[in-house]
């Protein structure tokens, strides 16, 4: 845990990144392309990567995430302690931060805004606040959250975008009578805790963020954060226009840029072509029942899936979709998530054990098999045509079945599928998220895959009130183990984030949880 | 007289036929697989979540009473909430349809300025070069996809020249049709070929009529001719043409709001599709529906108005 030393030394170091050797320019606005539009700015009751990476900008948590997306750095709480008996956990809160609005930031909003992200009724992230069984105020500065059980991701989820700092008063005095209609109302108008504050928003069109005049962060040269006068969101939807704007210099920057293009922009000049670290993982999701639509099923011999694992060639497809970006998967977590085990491939490519595999397993004259991938996805059709070719050599028949995303969806979710594409990125730095959808058996069926295994789930169990990090570190490793050479996917690869920015652009980060930080971006004037 | 009870026979029929719409609009959004929760939340959606939100959502509800419901909002002119954005769907279509609506009529404007003149020349000078020449440069618009029509467009006059802006919507009213301009010359290079085509053709049919032969042994100038016995005449069709083109417009604006970043109804349309965002869907489709129709008959006017026959 950090003590109060180390939180004031971070504090003194938070957001000086990447910037150091410049000297600081303040002021302008930050034109950003993005390929799909917000839905619904509220921490609480959203549900969608468009919103939670630039929720951070608008709403402060009470501790944020280090730049690595791993380690823990204070926010509106200045220091943190978990007693000794890890059920409950005191914070320090920063005296003298204030809403956008300029009133300050009380212990009565904070309590408030962390019951409402811990009640069940609200959104669907609650869940990563399950433990919490009461928030209440301590002295004069301070609060104590009391948990049910010990709960070693506790801080790490208070990083998360769910458990954000919001004002009280204005939000229940919003019109409507239940929290979603509040909600609604309140995120027309928003009052944040973050650095920036929502000016105008022309759903599908452009969102413009101005500096929080209120802001506690400081910068290197001592004044108030953020850098920039405020941010202007362009919808940009099509990949080649996004790119064409930033070259035209009509924006400074352009998210997910197409792998295709990344080689062509890093030669291309007054762009700088970032690749952020991330937890993006892809993978194909197997249905592992003995039976699937009345038949018998061959995936639900886990032989058939480990020579399926070892036909599959991952440098290949990484080449083929990702233009070389990619790295392979080494686990069923990112490498970037904190305890993950593994150094290269999961299953390196080994055609000839895959042959030996599919005999043992009583299939030597291969089956026929199908996959669900989104339709218009180049990535999805790209890896399933590889894979197409490469199981071929091991007599297994794949077909393509392109569906939207909402038919996929409940396709999977009902069980009716025999493989589909997938695709994870972590929203907590810690692997208990991926690890409750993709292992534990009794969240969502194990990615909806029908597979169980009962030491896994114990282990999980475990391992979610273990608080020794060494004995819960051996769990994960043992988890890692058991779904790597049993479980229910072929891990492909991990991807980072490809963002194009202006070269006079300096300080902007996306973290590897996904969200995009403003709060220390600058722009040389010129 | 005749022409006034035309048109409120044609409006009296319009009213079946968005019933009729209402109807299908209802039932398709329900046919597709997936519901609006599995969309919301999408591979992480655990079932408790998904009964919470579709019982929020009253889907929950046996066909016919949302069936009900929504008629009943429709007549009182409530198109409900967006499911995705929590806005109001009437507010939603407000913002949007007028985009693609300027898009649509800008790009029929530039369509008939290319296409009328340039129809006149190849009609008039038969196989002769520029004859040719247009017939050619029109076809090779024709044949090439609106996607990369636009993303040319975009990289000449946009990145390279910068005479336009590189997609985006302006604010106010001027600069919105400047920033409209070239993706509405790309949805006017398909159109006009079609309608250029056409025309050509009806006015090689018009000019060979003995009328004009007639008109032209009473010694009326060919100017005269051309403007009042041979256009009028060869634009019946071409005009019933733009009247149905219309719905391909409207559809042909969906790939067009995308690649220029356009914030029209067409694209709204495809998300809410994609995200099973039932009233939006619904609201939306029934207001172009109307529009649809309503286009359909200002052609019916104006095609009564050039062939007073067509009114009787």
């Amino acid at each position: 845990m950090k003590n109060a030393v180390t939180a004031a030394l971070s504090a003194a170091l938070i957001f000086g990144s990447g910037s150091a050797a410049f000297s600081i320019e303040r002021g302008g606005v930050l034109h950003y392309g993005r390929y799909a539009d917000s839905l619904f700015l509220d921490p609480v009751l959203n549900d969608a990567n468009v919103d939670i990476w630039i929720l951070s900008n608008l709403y402060d948590t009470l501790i944020l995430p280090t730049d690595d997306g791993k380690g823990l750095k204070p926010g509106l709480a200045t220091d943190w302690k978990i007693a000794d008996d890890g059920l409950s956990v005191d914070l320090t809160l920063r005296q003298g931060a204030m809403f956008s609005d300029g009133t300050p930031i009380t212990q009565d909003d904070v309590i408030w805004s962390l019951k409402r992200a811990a009640n069940p009724e609200n959104g669907i992230w609650n869940f990563l606040l399950v433990s919490v069984d009461d928030v209440v105020a301590k002295s004069d500065d301070g609060i104590t959250i009391k948990l049910k059980h010990t709960d070693p991701a506790i801080l790490p989820a208070l990083t998360v975008f769910n458990s954000a700092i919001m004002p009280k008063k204005p939000f229940e005095a919003s019109e409507g009578s239940t929290d979603a209609e509040k909600a609604k109302a309140f995120a027309e108008h928003p009052v944040g805790s973050g650095p920036f504050v929502l000016k105008s928003w022309q759903r599908g069109s452009t969102m413009e963020l101005v500096k929080n005049e209120h802001y506690w962060g400081k910068g290197e040269d001592g004044k108030p954060l953020p850098y920039l006068d405020g941010i202007e969101f362009n919808l940009l939807p099509d990949d080649a226009t996004r790119i064409l704007k930033l070259q035209s210099g009509e924006i400074d920057g352009a998210e997910l840029i197409p792998y295709a293009r990344v080689a062509e922009l890093k030669q291309a000049e007054g762009i700088d072509m970032e690749l952020f670290p991330s937890t993006r993982i892809a993978d194909v999701i197997m249905n592992v029942r003995p039976q699937v639509d009345g038949k018998d099923n061959p995936l639900s011999n886990e032989k058939v899936r480990q020579a399926l694992n070892y036909a599959a060639n991952k440098q290949a497809i990484i080449q083929i979709v990702t233009h070389g970006v990619g790295t392979p998967m080494s686990s069923y977590m990112s490498s970037a998530t904190p305890l993950h085990v593994g150094e290269g491939a999961v299953y390196p490519y080994d055609l000839e054990k895959a042959k030996q595999l599919m005999k043992e397993a009583g299939f030597e004259d291969g089956f026929s098999t199908s996959i669900l991938i989104l339709a218009g996805s180049q990535d999805e059709i790209g890896t399933a045509t590889a894979l197409q070719q490469m199981w071929a050599q091991i007599g297994v028949e794949l077909e393509l079945q392109q569906v939207d995303n909402a038919t996929r969806t409940q396709k999977y979710r009902d069980g009716v599928f025999q493989m589909r594409a997938g695709a994870w990125t972590d929203d907590i730095a810690d692997p208990n998220e991926i690890t409750s959808y993709y292992v534990y058996s009794k969240n969502i069926d194990a990615v909806h895959s029908g597979w169980k295994s009962e030491k896994a789930d114990e282990l999980f169990e475990a391992s979610q009130k273990e608080i020794d990090q060494e004995k819960r570190a051996e769990q994960y490793a043992e988890i890692q183990k058991i779904y790597n050479d049993t479980g229910p996917i072929v891990p492909l690869y991990e991807t980072p984030y490809p963002v194009a920015l202006s070269d006079k652009v300096h300080g902007f980060l996306q973290i590897p949880l996904g969200n995009n930080v403003f709060r220390a971006a600058w722009m040389d004037k010129q | 007289m005749a022409l006034l009870s035309f048109i409120s026979r044609r409006l009296l029929q319009l009213i079946p036929t968005l019933a009729f719409i209402l109807v299908v609009i209802f039932v398709l959004v329900r046919l597709l697989p997936g519901d609006p929760a599995s969309a919301i939340l999408g591979d992480r959606a655990r079932d408790a979540d998904v009964t919470r939100i579709n019982a929020e959502l009253g889907l929950d509800q046996p066909w016919p009473v949302q069936f009900a419901l929504f008629v009943k909002h429709i007549v009182t002119g409530d198109l409900g909430n967006s499911i995705h954005l929590k806005v109001s769907v009437a507010s939603l279509i407000a913002e949007r349809l007028p985009v693609t609506l300027m898009l649509t009529a800008m790009a029929a404007l530039i369509a008939l300025a290319l296409s009328v003149p340039l129809a006149f020349v190849a009609a008039t000078r038969r196989g002769s070069l520029s004859d040719n020449a247009i017939r050619g440069s029109f076809q090779v618009g024709l044949s090439m996809p609106v996607f990369y029509v636009g993303l040319i467009l975009l990289t000449v006059f946009g990145a390279k020249l910068r005479w336009f802006p590189v997609g985006g919507f302006g604010t106010t009213f001027l600069d919105q049709l400047y920033h409209l301009f070239l993706p509405a010359v790309t949805l006017a290079l398909s159109l006009s070929a079609i309608l250029m085509r056409n025309l050509r053709s009806a006015i090689i049919g018009v000019v060979g009529a003995e009328y004009v032969d007639f008109a032209r042994s009473k010694g009326l100038s060919s100017r005269l001719i051309m403007m009042r016995h041979v256009l009028r005449n060869a634009l019946i069709s071409t005009v019933t043409l733009l009247g149905l083109q219309i719905g391909t417009l409207l559809g042909g604006a969906v790939i067009t709001e995308t690649v220029f970043a356009i914030p029209g109804a067409g694209r709204l349309m495809i998300e809410s599709i994609y995200g099973r965002d039932y009233p939006v869907v619904q609201g939306l489709t029934f207001a172009l529906a109307i529009i649809v129709s309503l286009t359909f008959l200002a052609t019916d006017i104006v095609q009564a108005w050039l062939d007073p026959r067509v009114a009787r």
